[in-house]
């Protein structure tokens, strides 16, 4: 490809046309979804079993693990967001204290894999009791909703930093000439400009939040790869509960990105606005940079 | 134990390959590592169990051929095998109809039991205690389908948690998650042998009238055997020779003890 560009753009070819390029792009989008649909087509004529895909009884134990997961997703998503200001704002604290403990914690949450962090939940946390003796009985949904908090609250808490950052300066020295205290200032001039800017950030996360549940089938969460797992070792038939399997996390993630949009574009200032708008469009890439 | 059978991952290339320097062949078996004491690895990191000393007598000892163990998950290990990504499973496979749809097997090997592990001063006295209770088992495994059995025998209630390896299980049981365990008796035996705290439920179960039944409730009776591909049949019939060889000469019964004895 390098080499095509190089002579194309020697003779000064085709690639210095944005027709040509236009129309190369065209064809190269149209050709992979071509070829991705063909296959899926495939798939869908020759190994799904639909006999098996409509029997209610599969359905019905996909329909329990996917409330499951919306229940676990609700509850995780709320503290996790919640719980990742809190540490947002512990890491712009002024008191040294506060913001050290604030990033060791991302440090480790964020630095250890989140399945490490569910097998010390569920597995390491009973064992400091005596045998039988450990008084949760259900432990691993708690369990995966304490770990999912932990480490998600972890990104939101750099997403909601990163939000911070990214407003200018002078809107604290601003707010603060008005006799405003430090806190003041923060409540009623930045943070509303933070919120902006680390949404989308925020968002992402707790997508990736839906998607880690899939993890939650190692601790014994009879959540939707648990039933794919089931159901794919009983009937030695992968695709038809695969395609369960994509519809339902599609289903959540698809509905929690249209929410996300929807939160954005309540939270945009739009054109009529002053220069806090502008100022927040502009340094809006800032928010990315709490996004790992 | 050959070098490779050692090491047992496919990943050492000098093991890997069907045309070795000398021109013999290698096996590779699938199993999902650890079940002790049937396949699992000691402290030092070695492979042994078993099916592990079985697969060494049979595909080594009697047949000439080297062999590697391939560790893969349970509940996949049908289609890993249907998919060729090993020649044969030996993992404590239970020999049923459902499987034998999809492999042949070879003849049984072992003869195991579907137990249940409770904790020993837990509030489980007969098997009809389990009712509404929650009980632990391997995916995929035969202990799940006696699970789900037990299940309908109690109208469904019964919660079944399915861990991804039977060491889950039993951790799950040492920590209050689940009431009991239901998987092999001589997997759950090792278990409990090592853990004063469990004990098998006790009770008359199918094996009670068995001359050499188990003093302790059993589920099912089942016997293991190793499965091959459909396509396989020579070389099915040359491994039948070779453990019909073993149970002739006593080998068989060395090994059965060294793991099984008392």
């Amino acid at each position: 490809m390098a080499t095509q560009t190089e002579t194309e753009s020697d003779t000064g070819g085709v690639m210095m046309r944005d027709g040509a390029v236009r129309r190369i792009g065209e064809i190269a989008a149209a050709g992979f979804v071509l070829a991705i649909g063909g296959l899926l087509v495939w798939i869908l004529a020759t190994q799904v079993n639909y006999t098996l895909l409509s029997s209610p009884l599969i359905a019905g134990r996909f329909a329990e693990a996917f409330f499951l997961v919306i229940r676990i997703v609700a509850i995780s998503s709320v503290l996790s967001v919640t719980f990742g200001i809190m540490v947002g704002l512990g890491r712009i604290s002024t008191s040294p204290i506060t913001g050290r403990i604030a990033k060791g914690y991302v440090e480790f949450f964020r630095g250890t894999p989140l399945l490490f962090q569910l097998f010390v939940i569920f597995f390491g946390i009973p064992r400091l009791w005596a045998t039988g003796q450990f008084p949760f009985e259900n432990w691993a949904v708690p369990a995966a909703i304490i770990g999912l908090t932990l480490n998600h609250a972890a990104y939101v808490g750099e997403a909601v930093r990163g939000g911070i950052d990214a407003v200018p300066d002078g809107q604290m020295e601003a707010a603060r000439s008005l006799g405003m205290s430090r806190v003041m200032a923060l409540r009623e001039v930045v943070l509303p400009q933070a919120w902006r800017n680390a949404l989308a950030a925020i968002g992402n996360d707790q997508i990736i939040l839906v998607k880690d549940t899939s993890l939650l089938t190692v601790i014994a969460v009879p959540e939707i790869m648990s039933v794919f797992r089931n159901i794919n070792s009983n009937q030695l038939d992968p695709w038809t509960p695969l395609v369960w399997v994509c519809v339902l996390y599609l289903a959540i993630t698809m509905s929690m990105s249209q929410l996300v949009n929807g939160l954005e574009r309540r939270s945009d200032w739009g054109s009529d606005s002053s220069m806090f708008g502008r100022f927040s469009l502009s340094s809006s890439g800032g928010s990315d940079g709490g996004d790992d | 134990m050959t070098a490779c059978g050692a090491v047992g991952l496919t990943a050492l290339a000098g093991c890997s390959g069907d045309d070795g320097g000398d021109g013999q062949e290698t096996i590779t078996i699938g199993s999902d590592i650890p079940y002790p004491p049937f396949e699992y690895r000691t402290e030092s990191g070695e492979l042994t169990g078993f099916d592990v000393d079985i697969a060494e007598a049979v595909f080594a000892d009697q047949l000439g051929y080297d062999y590697e163990f391939q560790e893969t998950g349970f509940d996949g290990i049908i289609a890993s095998l249907n998919n060729a990504n090993f020649r044969v499973i030996m993992s404590a496979m239970t020999i049923n109809e459902e499987r034998a749809e999809r492999v042949d097997f070879s003849d049984p090997y072992f003869t195991a039991y579907q137990t249940v592990l409770i904790l020993d001063d837990g509030e489980i006295g007969e098997l009809d205690d389990l009712r509404g209770e929650t009980v632990g088992v391997q995916r995929g495994t035969t202990g799940e389908a006696a699970a789900e059995s037990l299940q309908s025998d109690f109208d469904g209630e019964l919660t079944i948690q399915s861990y991804d390896q039977i060491t889950g299980a039993f951790d799950a049981l040492l920590n209050n998650q689940v009431s009991a365990v239901i998987n092999d008796n001589t997997v759950s035996g090792e278990f409990a042998s090592e853990n004063d705290a469990v004990v098998f439920l006790e009770g008359d179960g199918v094996a009670a009238d068995r001359e050499d039944a188990p003093p302790y409730l059993t589920l099912t009776i089942e016997e293991y055997g190793i499965a091959f591909r459909q396509d396989d049949d020579d070389f099915r019939e040359e491994v039948n020779g070779a453990l019909a060889t073993l149970r002739e000469e006593g080998t068989y019964d060395e090994i059965y003890n060294e793991y099984f004895s008392a």
